[in-house]
C-alpha cells in the first residue's frame, strides 16, 4: 500500500517537473565503453584524458542547448568559469576545449559516426543509436 | 687613559654621563639583543605570510596544471613564483608522478624552512592532484632581518649618544654650572664680615638653594664663634694683664718649677727676694730650684717629690750666711702635669718676732737669765742627750742664797732684784758657751753644767764663784752688803740617769749644805745627806 503510494507520488512529480530531467552523457555505440564514472566524466570533458578508457581518443563534444546545465551538473560551475578555465590553457597549446556543436542533431550526427566522440543531452531525447554512459541527476 | 680617568674623577657632568651612558647602554644592547629577536621573527612572519600569499595567488593556475598535467603551464607558474626575490626554488611534483618540475637553485628537500601545499584538484575539491614546494631564500631573508637589526641598532645608538648629549647638558646647566658658580662666590666670599652666599637665580627652592642655606647657617654659626671667640680672647688679655701687674707688681714672690726642678717663671718680686738678675731669661737660663732653696740639701728631693700625691706643700727655709738669716716661706702646688708654681714669702720679721716671743718666754725677765720653763725645756733637752750618749755626763747645781730675804727686807725689793741682777751676771760670766743658767723663782738660781762629769771640775768653778761673793755688793743706797750662798750639786750620768731625779737629789744636796752651816757647797752623796 505505502509503495503504490510512492510510486503514484513518483509519477506526479514527473508530470509536475517535465523540465527538470537528467542530463545523459552518450558515445558511440561501438565505442566500446559500457559506461564512465563521473570523476571519468570530468577528466575527459576537462581536457586530463585524452584517451577513452577503451582505448580510443576522446573527442568530447560541448551541445550548446546544454552545456550550461551540464557543466552545472558536473563540476558545479558556471559557464563563465569554465570559459576562463579553458582561457588560461589557450597559451600552452596542450590542451583544448570540447569541440562545440549547436545542436543535438549535430551531436547525434557526430557520435554515431565517431567511436570517441562523447557528448551530453536530455535523458529524455536519448535515441537507440546513442549509448548512455552516465545520467547526470541535476 | 688617565687623563680620561682624572676628567671623569674630577668632572661632575662626565662621570654622571659615563654612568648613564653605561646603564643605558647595557640596558640597550638587552634592548636590541631583543629588538633583533622579535624583529627577526617578525621578519620571518612576514615572509611566511608574503609566501603563503604567493600560494595563494597560483594556487588555482597550480591546480589545472597538476590537473591536466600541464608541463608548460606548470613551468610558466614557478617562473612566475621566482621572480619574486623571496623565492629560491620551486618544485611542482604531481602525485601520479607524471608532472615534476624543478626550477631555480637546488632544493634541498631534508629543510625545516620549505614550504610546501598539497594542490587539490580544481573540480573535486577533495583529491590532491600534486605538491607545490617552495624554498624560500635565506639570505634575502637574512639580509632582510640583518637589515632590520641594523636599523633597530642605528636608532637604539642615535637614542644612546642623544641621551647622553642631554645628560651632559642638563647636568652641566643644571648641576656643575650653578655648583662651579656657588663654589667661586664661595671663594670670594668674606664670610667673616658677616657676608651671605646667593642662592643662583632659580636654584632658590631646590636642593642648591638648601646648600645655600646650609652654607648661610654654617656662616652664622661661624661668626658667632668667631665673636665669642673674640669676646672671650678679650676678656683673656684683660685677665693676661691683670695677672701680669699683680705678677710684675705684687711684693710677694712668684714662680713657676719644672718637673727637673727648674725654675721657669720667675717675677720681680721672687728674683729680689733671690737675688736673681732682674733682666735673666729663666727659660734659657733655668734656674736649679733645690740649689736656690736648699744649698744643703736638707730637702734632698726634687719639688715633684716635695709636693707628691698631688697636694701642696709649705716650709721655710733660711737665705744667706750673714746675720740675721733671712727666712723665706715657700709654698708650693701642682700647676699642671709636670710644672708646679711656687708662692715665696719673704717671713724674717715674723719669724724673728716669734723668735723673740720664744726668747721671752723662756727668759726671766730680773736677771736676762733664762727662767724655769727655759730650764725645764734645757733640762728636757739634756735628757734626750744623755739616752743618745750615756757615757757624757753633766752635772745639775742648784743655787739657794743665804738670807736674801733680809735684803728685800732691809733694803727693799728694789735692792734685792739689783742684787739678784748682780750674782746672776756674776754666774753668768763664769760659765761657757754651752751651759745653761737660769733663775727658778725667787733667789733660787740652777746650772746645767754639759759635758761637765767629775767633782772637780764642779768645784773649780764653784769656788772661783763663791770667791767672787765675798766682794761686797754696793746697793743704790751706797750700802754694801755681802751675800752667802748654798750649793747642791748632782751628776747626770753619776749619781742618776733620770734628770728630774738629778733634780731632786740636787735639791736634797744643797739642803745639807745649807745645814752644813751655808755658804757652801755639797755634792750628792748616796745614803749620806740625805
Amino acid at each position: 500500500m505505502i509503495r503504490v503510494r510512492c510510486c503514484l507520488l513518483v509519477a506526479l512529480l514527473s508530470l509536475v517537473m517535465p523540465a527538470m530531467a537528467d542530463i545523459a552523457i552518450v558515445v558511440n555505440t561501438g565505442s566500446g565503453v559500457s559506461h564512465l564514472t563521473r570523476s571519468d566524466a570530468v577528466n575527459i570533458f576537462m581536457g586530463r584524458y585524452r584517451k577513452l578508457p577503451s582505448g580510443n581518443p576522446a573527442l568530447p563534444l560541448d551541445v550548446a542547448p546544454f552545456k550550461a546545465r551540464f557543466y552545472r551538473a558536473l563540476v558545479n560551475k558556471n559557464l563563465a568559469e569554465i570559459n576562463s578555465y579553458w582561457a588560461r590553457l589557450v597559451f600552452s597549446g596542450e590542451n583544448s576545449p570540447p569541440q562545440q556543436v549547436a545542436t543535438v542533431d549535430e551531436m547525434r550526427q557526430i557520435v554515431t559516426s565517431n567511436p570517441g566522440a562523447v557528448g551530453y543531452l536530455d535523458s529524455r531525447e536519448v535515441s537507440p543509436d546513442l549509448h548512455v554512459v552516465l545520467i547526470l541527476s541535476e | 687613559m688617565s687623563r680620561l680617568l682624572m676628567l671623569l674623577h674630577t668632572r661632575l657632568a662626565l662621570r654622571t654621563t659615563a654612568i648613564i651612558l653605561l646603564i643605558v647602554g647595557l640596558l640597550g644592547i638587552a634592548f636590541l639583543l631583543l629588538a633583533v629577536h622579535f624583529r627577526a621573527q617578525s621578519v620571518h612572519q612576514e615572509q611566511q605570510a608574503r609566501l603563503e600569499g604567493l600560494l595563494n595567488t597560483v594556487e588555482r593556475t597550480a591546480q589545472i596544471a597538476c590537473f591536466l598535467d600541464d608541463e608548460q603551464l606548470a613551468r610558466e607558474l614557478a617562473d612566475g613564483l621566482l621572480s619574486n626575490d623571496i623565492v629560491h626554488a620551486v618544485r611542482v611534483q604531481s602525485l601520479d608522478g607524471k608532472l615534476s618540475i624543478d626550477r631555480g637553485g637546488a632544493l634541498d628537500s631534508a629543510r625545516d624552512a620549505l614550504f610546501t601545499r598539497e594542490i587539490a584538484s580544481p573540480f573535486e575539491p577533495r583529491t590532491t592532484v600534486c605538491r607545490l614546494t617552495i624554498d624560500p631564500d635565506q639570505r634575502y631573508i637574512d639580509a632582510l632581518v640583518g637589515q632590520a637589526s641594523r636599523f633597530v641598532g642605528g636608532a637604539l645608538l642615535l637614542q644612546l649618544l642623544g641621551i647622553g648629549l642631554c645628560v651632559v647638558v642638563v647636568v652641566v646647566r643644571y648641576v656643575t654650572r650653578p655648583i662651579t658658580g656657588l663654589s667661586q662666590r664661595l671663594r670670594a666670599l668674606e664670610a667673616e664680615t658677616g657676608q651671605k652666599l646667593q642662592a643662583p637665580r632659580g636654584n632658590r627652592d631646590d636642593e642648591i638653594g638648601q646648600l645655600v642655606n646650609s652654607v648661610n647657617a654654617m656662616i652664622d654659626n661661624l661668626v658667632q664663634s668667631l665673636d665669642a671667640e673674640r669676646c672671650l680672647r678679650l676678656e683673656r688679655e684683660v685677665e693676661e694683664r691683670r695677672y701680669r701687674a699683680i705678677f710684675d707688681n705684687v711684693e710677694t714672690g712668684i714662680f713657676e718649677v719644672d718637673d727637673d726642678g727648674a725654675i721657669r717663671v720667675a717675677n720681680p718680686a721672687f728674683r729680689r727676694l733671690f737675688k736673681l738678675p732682674a733682666k735673666r731669661d729663666l727659660n734659657l737660663h733655668p734656674i736649679d730650684f733645690a740649689t736656690l732653696v736648699d744649698p744643703e740639701g736638707t730637702f734632698g728631693a726634687s719639688p715633684a717629690t716635695v709636693v707628691a700625691g698631688g697636694r701642696g706643700r709649705q716650709w721655710e727655709v733660711a737665705l744667706g750666711d750673714e746675720e740675721p738669716r733671712r727666712w723665706v716661706s715657700l709654698v708650693l702646688n701642682p700647676l699642671e702635669a709636670g710644672r708646679l708654681q711656687g708662692v715665696a714669702h719673704d717671713v724674717t720679721a715674723r719669724k724673728r718676732a716669734a723668735d723673740a716671743a720664744e726668747q721671752l718666754a723662756v727668759t726671766d725677765p730680773l736677771t736676762g737669765l733664762g727662767n724655769r720653763r727655759g730650764f725645764d725645756r734645757r733640762l728636757a733637752v739634756m735628757g734626750r742627750h744623755h739616752r743618745l750618749y750615756p757615757d757624757r755626763c753633766h752635772a745639775l747645781v742648784l743655787l739657794d742664797f743665804d738670807h736674801f730675804k733680809q735684803i728685800n727686807d732691809a733694803h727693799g725689793h728694789h735692792a734685792g732684784d739689783r742684787v739678784l741682777r748682780l750674782v746672776g751676771g756674776e754666774l753668768a760670766a763664769l760659765l761657757r758657751q754651752r751651759d745653761y743658767l737660769a733663775r727658778l723663782g725667787g733667789d733660787e738660781f740652777v746650772l746645767l753644767l754639759e759635758g761637765c762629769g767629775r767633782r772637780d771640775e764642779v768645784e773649780a768653778l764653784l769656788g772661783r764663784f763663791v770667791a767672787r761673793l765675798q766682794t761686797p755688793i754696793a746697793l743704790e743706797s751706797g750700802v754694801e752688803v755681802t751675800i752667802g750662798v748654798s750649793i747642791g750639786v748632782a751628776l747626770l750620768g753619776v749619781d742618776t740617769e733620770e734628770p728630774q731625779q738629778a733634780l731632786l737629789l740636787a735639791d736634797r744636796a744643797m739642803y745639807a749644805a745649807k745645814r752644813a752651816g751655808r755658804n757652801t757647797w755639797r755634792f750628792h752623796a748616796p745614803g749620806g745627806n740625805g
